[in-house]
């Protein structure tokens, strides 16, 4: 009783038959080796999971992978593009906004869709905005940082902002 | 926890909700999610599978005001009645299917005592319950409480959760009760009178 | 190293490219770690896809307390992808999970990884499942069926201890898991009679979750052709749980491999050994393939040993000028439904050795009850009875210092401890401070006069704005053996470093602490690169793989740094030793002649004729030309165990301001300023203390895990427990002095536990400062708050 989906992920295209119940996220990470997304709580409460579907930013864990047919995905692993990281990457590595990592990948999809739809976010947004995104490690302090780190940079290299793939 | 309320019946005597709440095959019919209600002999030994496939072959019987007041006070709770249910609730993100047996353990005009105990496959609950019923100027309310201790994954969720799940299923119940009744009250044929005989 | 920071504004991070090779240690460079972690190419263990894998789950226990009568599987075990189902019967004698600290009056009780015929609280093990596929095992577990005999539950301690209270084991007479006390009683009890005041507070330091954002998991493969069992999981100290694991499920220690992958957060919660990891050990063996199992958050809610738990009541003796005379507590502390890996160290030596906080305090006495409790096991959650002691301490020190009516700063600076080393009341003795320079750093600050004058305005106009100070200290860098040993350890708290220069002169460092978060591929590759004078990015480093690493004690109590950089220290020493008698042998001088500096030895007097370390390493491999009697090679091992702990301090203030009307509190600012001694990495020290800090106010504000009368808990989930959002932190002021430890040759203290330790009391004080009030118990919620702003503007009790 499984259903065939067509999924665009960083941009190759995937074919696959799915069980209708089967969530997007355990798609990604279990059949197709996407691993960069993670699971910290299976019920949108953390934020790990969090891709773009069709360039919006989402919790994995609460789309069901028959939901995402057709669509484009960008996980993580899309965010570099030809070994360059993507701005946000180097404002994250810059300012030290992640210590084990795990909320990470879904704090950088969350944090580029915010830069997309404001370029320049004052830190009050930038907590808003990352408030269904968990961190138990850095306080978020080093997250804003990295945040505010990649809006510049972005603004000073317009074309760079392009590089999410999505 | 403890959830209490009271509901309002317009247009309704004493007698009518008392038989209605009585009735196992109403309350089976209001109760969302109910999938049975039927009496047992022993509570702690039900077959809840056996009870499920006979409940789906057969046919409810009818309920007031088409039913025989006579056959409905006679398939009515009784006080030391032991009846098994089998109820689905949407609870969150989970939809257990409790498997319920409930004990009558007071019966007496207007005043109703039950107690009881549901498990599903990952939580349960036990409880005990009451409820009066008192003339109003244009019906009846019923005043009742719970008080009831949930396990496992429902109680994980919290009075957050389940306080809103009780009160839905309360409200749908008793909506249900007062359609059912509102039929009653219609009757010229002098059902109303032939109930109040079997209080 | 060892520069203290300029202000309070942050540190900036740099590439390490841009940094010279002698000004490495001490420098914020960028982590090494990150890259792989910012692409997806991290491995977390629930990353970890093996040929054949099969995947478990465990039945849990719904109910708190209750005898299994039956438990019925064949409903699961008949579904199609279900290879087994098995319970405690199914195995030969489950395993008991063993603790590994003892005390003189421990009742130690069994803890089998499945329960049996009695489960003790909501989680409890009961039943495993092997499947072909994740979903499926999930929903076999459903249908496994449980009969319970339901028992009466308790979950607080103070109450567990109670006459009527219902028994979690039968052998642990009224629930009491030990009694334990430090100090001098009667000198104690001296120095309340001749006090001129005496404050009295009880406080309740509530139970947390950790909640690391991955949930525990682990992968086991079994080769049965050469008995070898190899586990990658989730773990902070894989030696350790090779170690426990081994006895456990009685397989041989050498044949089996513990290894972390990257973790993802441990706080504490992935020290101990669980049962879960055994079991998946075991399914394993059981089928000689690889086995998966991965918590569901609401699985770590349920069985994450929890931390804290303390009910307390303290007594301070303090005179008309404000010296504090005595300090008495008395403690009952909350353990669990049995004792987990280091349970019983952590509310008596981790907390009743700190009870002298930054203070000289003439006569102290504690003493400790832990209880029996039907949650799960507390363990040692970041910061481990160290942050419940300094909050005892703190707690009084702001009522004592209203008692005797000085400025709260002013009579912690009375206070303080001047001469170092200095040994409490409480056994332990303080290797080096400055307490005043923390104290003073904060109030420059804060504006601290200002700051005494706004709030009087404020109040003048309705507004309740309150400061909170907390002057922490710590015990880290866990620590000298000898002295754990004589505590109650059943292992040595020493750390291995193993370095190797291959042949090419690059350098791979081997550590037995086990990092998840903390950065330190990147501070031990400083370390080494410093010590050997080569390039930073010539030293690898491998940590977190028993296969690899000599032995190790793993990453908890602020430790890596102090003990295990300290062993690298001692490994690169001996390297570089050993490479000069090389040296001196090619470049025909004496030994004694030859000079070391950034990684060049050369004869005494003239530079020229050098020889780098890196050309040297070659030379040991080739071995064509050695001293007499030495061998090839050049690589060095180390057990560093330090002659005590260190102790890390310093002064964390909160600024608040509390809406009487709605409960609300607005952290305005938070100012940390901390001496952690030398620092490595300056920006890894700010990101510890940075998330340390909001742990600590997550604590103060938001969390707690309450169970009902029956100890169903009712915070299980993440809508339910509040683990701080990005809004609910403020922006953190840090600072930091650097006095040097003497314990160790990096003058390091360790800093991973310090913002946890230092905030919650920072924060409620503020509070309890701001309305006037003496206490307000945590997490101070709104409605809390309200009522103790109300009763306090009545002028009623608090
Ligand atoms: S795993 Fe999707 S939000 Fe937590
Ligand atoms: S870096 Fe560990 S959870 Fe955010």
């Amino acid at each position: 009783m499984t259903r065939d989906i067509s999924l665009t992920v960083n941009g190759t295209e995937h074919e696959l038959s799915v069980e209708p119940r089967a969530l997007l996220i355990s798609v990604l990470r279990d059949e197709l080796d996407y691993t960069g997304p993670n699971v910290g709580c299976e019920s949108s409460m953390c934020g790990a999971c969090t891709v773009h579907l069709d360039g919006e930013a989402v919790k994995s864990c609460t789309v069901l992978a028959v939901q995402a047919d057709g669509c484009d995905v960008t996980t993580v692993e899309g965010l570099a593009t030809d070994g360059e990281f993507h701005p946000i990457q180097q404002g994250f590595q810059e300012e030290h906004g992640l210590q084990c990592g795990y909320c990470t990948p879904g704090m950088m999809m969350t944090a580029t869709e915010l830069l997309d739809r404001n370029p320049d976010p004052s830190e009050e947004e930038i907590r808003e905005a990352l408030e269904g995104n968990l961190c138990r490690c850095t306080g978020y302090q080093n997250i804003v940082r990295a945040v505010e780190n990649a809006a510049e940079k972005m603004q000073q290299e317009p074309a760079v902002a392009d590089g999410g793939g999505d | 926890m403890e959830f209490d309320g009271t509901f309002g019946l317009a247009d309704v005597t004493t007698e009518e909700v008392w038989l209605a709440l009585s009735d196992p095959v109403m309350i089976k019919n209001a109760l969302p999610g109910c999938q049975f209600l039927v009496e047992v002999d022993n509570p702690d030994d039900v077959d809840f599978d056996a009870l499920e496939e006979a409940a789906a072959e057969e046919e409810d019987p009818a309920t007031l005001p088409e039913a025989d007041p006579e056959e409905v006070a006679e398939r009515g709770l009784a006080q030391g009645g032991h009846y098994a249910a089998l109820v689905q609730v949407g609870v969150g993100s989970v939809k257990p299917r409790f498997e319920t047996v409930v004990t009558i353990d007071r019966r007496e005009f207007p005043e109703m005592d039950a107690s009881g105990q549901g498990s599903a496959s990952d939580s349960s609950f036990e409880m005990d319950s009451g409820m009066t019923l008192v003339e109003t100027d244009d019906g009846v309310d019923v005043e009742w409480w719970t008080e009831a201790d949930v396990f496992g994954r429902v109680a994980q969720m919290g009075q957050r959760v389940i306080n809103p799940v009780a009160n839905r299923v309360v409200g749908r119940f008793f909506k249900q009760v007062q359609k059912e009744l509102s039929d009653v009250g219609d009757e010229s044929s002098g059902l109303r009178d032939r109930i109040s005989s079997y209080i | 190293m060892g520069a203290e920071s300029e202000s309070g504004s942050g540190v900036q991070s740099v590439d390490p490219d841009d940094v010279d090779a002698a000004d490495i240690l001490g420098s914020a460079i960028e982590r090494r770690e990150d890259p792989a972690l910012l692409t997806g190419d991290a491995e977390y263990t629930d990353d970890i896809e093996l040929p054949g894998m099969v995947h478990m789950t465990i039945k849990r226990s719904r109910h708190a307390h209750a005898r299994i009568e039956n438990i019925d599987t064949s409903e699961a075990e008949a579904m199609d992808g279900v290879i087994e189902v098995f319970t405690a019967a199914d195995i030969e004698a489950p395993g008991n999970l063993p603790t590994g600290w003892l005390l003189d009056s421990l009742e130690q009780v069994d803890h089998p990884i499945l329960a049996e015929d009695r489960v003790r609280y909501q989680g409890d093990a009961l039943a495993v499942v092997v499947a072909e596929e994740r979903y499926i095992a999930h929903d076999a577990t459903d249908r496994i069926d449980v009969d319970y005999d339901r028992l009466g539950a308790v979950t607080e301690p103070s109450e567990a201890l109670a006459d009527d209270a219902p028994a979690v084991h039968d052998d642990a007479s009224g629930n009491v898991a030990f009694d334990w006390d430090i100090g001098d009683a009667e000198k104690t009890d001296a120095a309340f009679d001749d006090a001129d005041h005496v404050v009295d507070l009880d406080l309740e330091n509530q139970l947390l979750i950790p909640n690391a954002m991955e949930p525990r998991a682990a992968v086991a493969e079994y080769n049965p052709s050469n008995d070898e069992l190899a586990v990658h999981m989730t773990s902070q100290n894989p030696h350790l749980h090779r170690l426990l694991m081994s006895g456990v499920i009685d397989h041989p220690e050498h044949k089996l491999q513990v290894r972390a992958p990257d973790v993802g957060g441990g706080f504490g919660s992935k020290i101990h050994h669980y049962a879960d990891e055994a079991l998946v050990a075991l399914a394993a063996k059981r089928h000689e393939r690889p086995v998966k199992w991965t918590a569901t958050r609401t699985e770590t809610y349920l069985t994450d040993a929890q931390g804290r738990g303390h009910d307390t009541h303290a007594e301070m003796a303090l005179s008309d000028d404000g010296d504090i005379l005595g300090f008495r507590v008395d403690t009952a502390a909350n353990l669990g439904a049995y004792l987990s890996t280091f349970a019983p160290a952590v509310p008596t030596y981790l907390y009743g050795t700190l009870l002298s906080g930054q203070y000289d305090i003439p006569a102290i006495y504690c003493s400790v009850t832990g209880a029996f409790t039907n949650v799960p096991p507390v363990d040692a959650y970041r910061g481990a009875g160290r942050p419940e002691a300094s909050f005892v301490v703190e707690r009084m020190i702001h009522r004592a210092a209203k008692e005797v009516g000085m400025d709260p700063a002013e009579f912690r600076r009375r206070n303080f401890v001047e001469e170092f080393p200095y040994q409490t009341q409480v056994a332990v003795e303080y290797d080096s401070g400055d307490y005043e320079k923390t104290l003073d750093r904060a109030l420059d600050l804060l504006d601290y006069d200002e700051l005494r004058e706004r709030q009087e305005a404020a109040r003048a106009e309705g507004k309740y704005v309150g400061v909170g100070l907390s002057a922490y200290i710590e015990a880290c860098g866990l620590a000298p053996s000898e002295l754990a040993g004589e505590l109650g350890a059943q292992a040595g708290l020493w750390e291995s470093g193993l370095v190797r220069f291959h042949p090419s002169g690059k350098v791979t460092a081997y550590c037995g602490t086990s990092g998840h978060g903390q950065g330190h591929d990147t501070t031990y590759a400083q370390i080494v690169a410093n010590e050997l004078g080569v390039d930073y990015e010539d030293v690898e480093v491998v940590e977190g793989d028993t296969d690899e690493i000599p032995q190790g004690m793993g990453t908890y109590g602020s430790r890596s740094a102090a003990v295990g950089g300290s062993a690298l220290v001692k490994s690169s020493q001996k390297l570089v030793e050993k490479a000069k008698r090389i040296a001196a042998h090619q470049l025909e001088a004496a030994p004694e002649d030859i000079e070391f500096e950034n990684g060049d030895f050369h004869v005494a007097g003239a530079p020229d004729r050098s020889m780098h370390i890196a050309e040297i390493a070659t030379q040991a491999y080739l071995a064509h030309d050695m001293p007499d009697d030495m061998e090839p090679g050049l690589e060095a091992t180390s057990f560093y165990d330090p002659d005590n702990f260190v102790f890390p301090f310093g002064l964390h203030a909160a600024v608040v301001e509390v809406d009487p009307d709605t409960g609300e509190i607005d952290i305005e600012r938070y100012v940390a300023v901390d001496d952690v001694g030398n620092q490595i990495n300056p920006k890894i020290v700010e990101g510890q203390i940075h998330g340390g800090v909001a742990q600590g106010i997550g604590q103060a504000l938001y969390e707690g895990a309450e169970y009902d009368d029956n100890g169903q808990l009712v915070t299980g989930s993440m809508q339910d427990y509040t683990v701080p959002k990005a809004e609910h932190i403020p922006s953190m002021e840090t600072d930091s002095t650097c006095t040097p430890s003497p314990v160790n040759p990096l003058g390091v203290k360790g800093v991973g536990e310090a913002g946890t330790i230092a905030a919650p009391q920072a924060v409620v004080n503020a509070v309890c400062d701001a309305l006037d009030v003496d206490q307000i118990g945590m997490p101070m919620k709104a409605e809390r708050v309200w009522r103790a702003a109300n009763a306090a503007t009545d002028g009623g009790e608090h």
